[in-house]
């Protein structure tokens, strides 16, 4: 187990800076999932952490010592790729072995380790068979192994799940959550998936543009974003943001949002002057029969989960509305839907996307 | 298109195939069917078996000194293919692996020699080969084929679709780039060493026009260049020459018969 600390890390390729001095300080044992859309720099930073990549500026760190320039090998790391990596000419027991055979580890210590490995991963029977005789879940699990063997103080997984077929990502996300606390070992993880890196993550990093949007745990990603972009990143279906702007009726703030109706929704935020430009933050489930307040839509869609409804609606044509409906299953296209929701429960952002608190 | 239509098309297409066979196969069944005549009756144009073969052999043996001659070309193709594969797969992997600033400048110069013809170095080669003491011996042969930039050409492109995830994960393991080339690359890549095999060893065993230039004593010939001096003696016997023909083919048929599955797989590509 070991702590990660970055500090100012920049990477540029020539005049392009890809990423833009990121601060991190990963806590030994914990699990870190680093989310953003393609393109925002997150598989960089993970293999600037491997070593694959050469930091052009600012300090990465593993156990208060600086590895800015230690080969890969010496960091203590061990990475799962998306695409497995395993060497096709050598058989599960080989690929798991190959490492420790160059770091020079004894035979029998080799073999102790893969087979241990092997249990943990259930690969007992495949240790002979080369990678293309195996399943793409085989072919995790071998990848998942030879990063075990070598008993690395920090685990880095680059999208490993993307290349399985639904069913075995979600056999494999609970593998992965089993493994970690099994081994109780610190892993960075990297994907686009949010619903992976909600399920997975004691700590989520959010990545734009080679920039860390907000770091939190996933609860509290999701309850209290910084941003619009967090706020609309985390959270399946994404949240609804309704456009408006400020207005002050009797002394109370109320947010008027002209493409849906010119409804007005009371905002409890004070020393906010009257027309600035907002943006209301509603998630799906935040609408409820309860609810003060109202937004009078019309249904264009809907989607039967079994458990739940969501109904994508609008008022008029107004932006899309999705709301989440325990008694759904009644509901038809076109029907009306008087959605109601408690304002207290709304987000507000600024012009800018910046959350006002 | 009726079925009268669908048949001609049909019989057309396997008539010019038909055809185009008969012309790839042709010169090999004469070759063969040559080796067992006499050389009037070759010269007559007889297409039939003879009675010729055992005396056409023991003239051929006699006439050539087979082991050398073979010895000769052997050592020149394979030492020319081991090296040409050395070289240029290095350059490919080097060309595709490591950017750099003048990367592609350099590549698309060395493509540029593949327009000069052979004739346009030939002179300048056996200037420098005679300043480096090297006419007439079998290193001189070698030495010009080394560098082929058809070779590094078509390893480069190959290489292309070598998943750079597995170099990376032989770095985390801990390779050197000399050990990832060697324990990674050479056994993902082999079929497309295969198919580079067959090509280049099949060129150096043929190769005619600069091992007459440079090498000039019976002793250092090539099977190429004896077949040749055999064909264009004052009284050629073609008979002979067919026996020698047939016996220059062997060894390329037999390259070709041992990697045909490999050479096909690294045409299409090493990497699936």
């Amino acid at each position: 187990m070991s702590n990660l600390q970055l500090s100012q890390v920049r990477k540029s390729y020539g005049g392009l800076e890809v990423i833009k001095g990121v601060d991190l300080d990963i806590k030994s044992g914990e699990f870190v999932v680093f989310v953003g859309p393609s393109g925002c720099g997150k598989s960089t930073l993970l293999r600037m952490i491997a070593g694959l990549e050469e930091i052009t500026s600012g300090e990465l760190s593993i156990d208060e010592v600086r590895m800015n320039d230690v080969d890969p090998s010496k960091r203590g790391i061990a990475m799962v790729f998306q695409s497995y990596a395993l060497y096709p000419h050598m058989t599960v027991r080989e690929n798991m072995g190959f490492a420790l055979r160059f770091a020079g580890v004894p035979k029998a210590e080799i073999e102790k380790r893969v087979n241990e490995a092997a249990d943990i991963l259930e690969l007992g029977t495949l240790l002979d068979r080369k990678p293309k005789q195996l399943s793409g879940g085989q072919r995790q699990r071998v990848a998942i192994g030879r990063a075990i063997v070598r008993h690395p103080k920090i685990f880095l997984f680059d999208e490993p799940l993307s290349n399985l077929d639904a069913e075995l990502r979600v056999h494999m996300r609970i593998e992965i959550a089993r493994l970690h606390k099994q081994l109780a070992t610190t892993i960075v993880y990297v994907t686009h998936d949010q619903v992976e890196a909600m399920t997975l993550a004691d700590k989520i990093v959010v990545m734009r543009g080679g920039v860390v949007e907000q770091i939190g745990s996933p609860l509290n990603l999701y309850d209290d974003p910084a941003n619009l972009f967090v706020a609309g990143f985390i959270g399946s279906p994404k949240m609804n943001f309704l456009k408006g702007t400020t207005e002050i009726v009797e002394g109370r703030t109320y947010a008027r949002l002209p493409d849906h109706g010119g409804s007005k929704i009371p905002i409890s935020l004070e020393a906010i002057a009257p027309d600035t430009p907002v943006t209301i933050g509603l998630r799906p489930e935040h609408f409820n029969e309860a609810g003060p307040a109202v937004l009078d839509l019309t249904i264009d869609m809907l989607e039967h989960l079994g458990g739940e409804t969501f109904a994508y609606a609008r008022h008029g044509n107004g932006a899309l509305i999705v709301v989440e409906t325990k008694n759904g299953r009644e509901l038809k296209a076109g029907d009306r839907l008087a959605a109601r929701f408690d304002p207290a429960s709304a987000l507000v952002f600024d012009g800018e996307g910046k959350r006002l608190r | 298109m009726n079925g009268i239509g669908r048949f001609a098309a049909s019989a057309a297409t396997y008539g010019f195939l038909g055809l185009m066979a008969f012309l790839s196969i042709f010169p090999f069944i004469w070759m063969v069917l040559g080796a067992t005549n006499s050389s009037i009756d070759i010269i007559k144009g007889k297409l039939l078996p003879g009675a010729a073969f055992a005396t056409n052999v023991g003239n051929f043996f006699t006439l050539v000194n087979v082991p050398l001659v073979f010895w000769n070309s052997a050592k020149i193709a394979i030492l020319a293919t081991v090296l040409t594969l050395a070289v240029s797969s290095l350059a490919g992997y080097g060309f595709e692996m490591f950017r750099s600033r003048g990367r592609e400048r350099v590549y698309r110069a060395m493509l540029l020699t593949l327009m000069i013809p052979f004739a346009a170095l030939m002179i300048p080669l056996f200037v420098i080969m005679g300043k480096a003491g090297l006419i007439n011996t079998h290193i001189a042969v070698v030495l010009p084929s080394i560098g082929s930039a058809f070779v590094i050409f078509y390893f480069r492109q190959s290489t292309k679709a070598f998943p750079s995830e597995l170099r990376d994960a032989a770095k985390v393991d801990g390779l050197k780039e000399w050990q990832i080339f060697l324990f990674i690359y050479v056994p993902v890549m082999r079929s497309t060493y295969a198919a580079a095999f067959v090509i280049v060893f099949m060129t150096a065993w043929n190769n005619y026009l600069w091992p007459l230039i440079v090498l000039q004593t019976n002793e250092t010939k090539t099977i190429t260049l004896v077949i040749s001096s055999l064909a264009s003696a004052y009284y050629p016997d073609y008979g002979v020459v067919m026996v020698g023909t047939i016996l220059a083919t062997l060894p390329t048929l037999a390259v070709f018969f041992f990697m045909q599955r490999q050479f096909v797989q690294g045409m299409l590509g090493s990497v699936k």
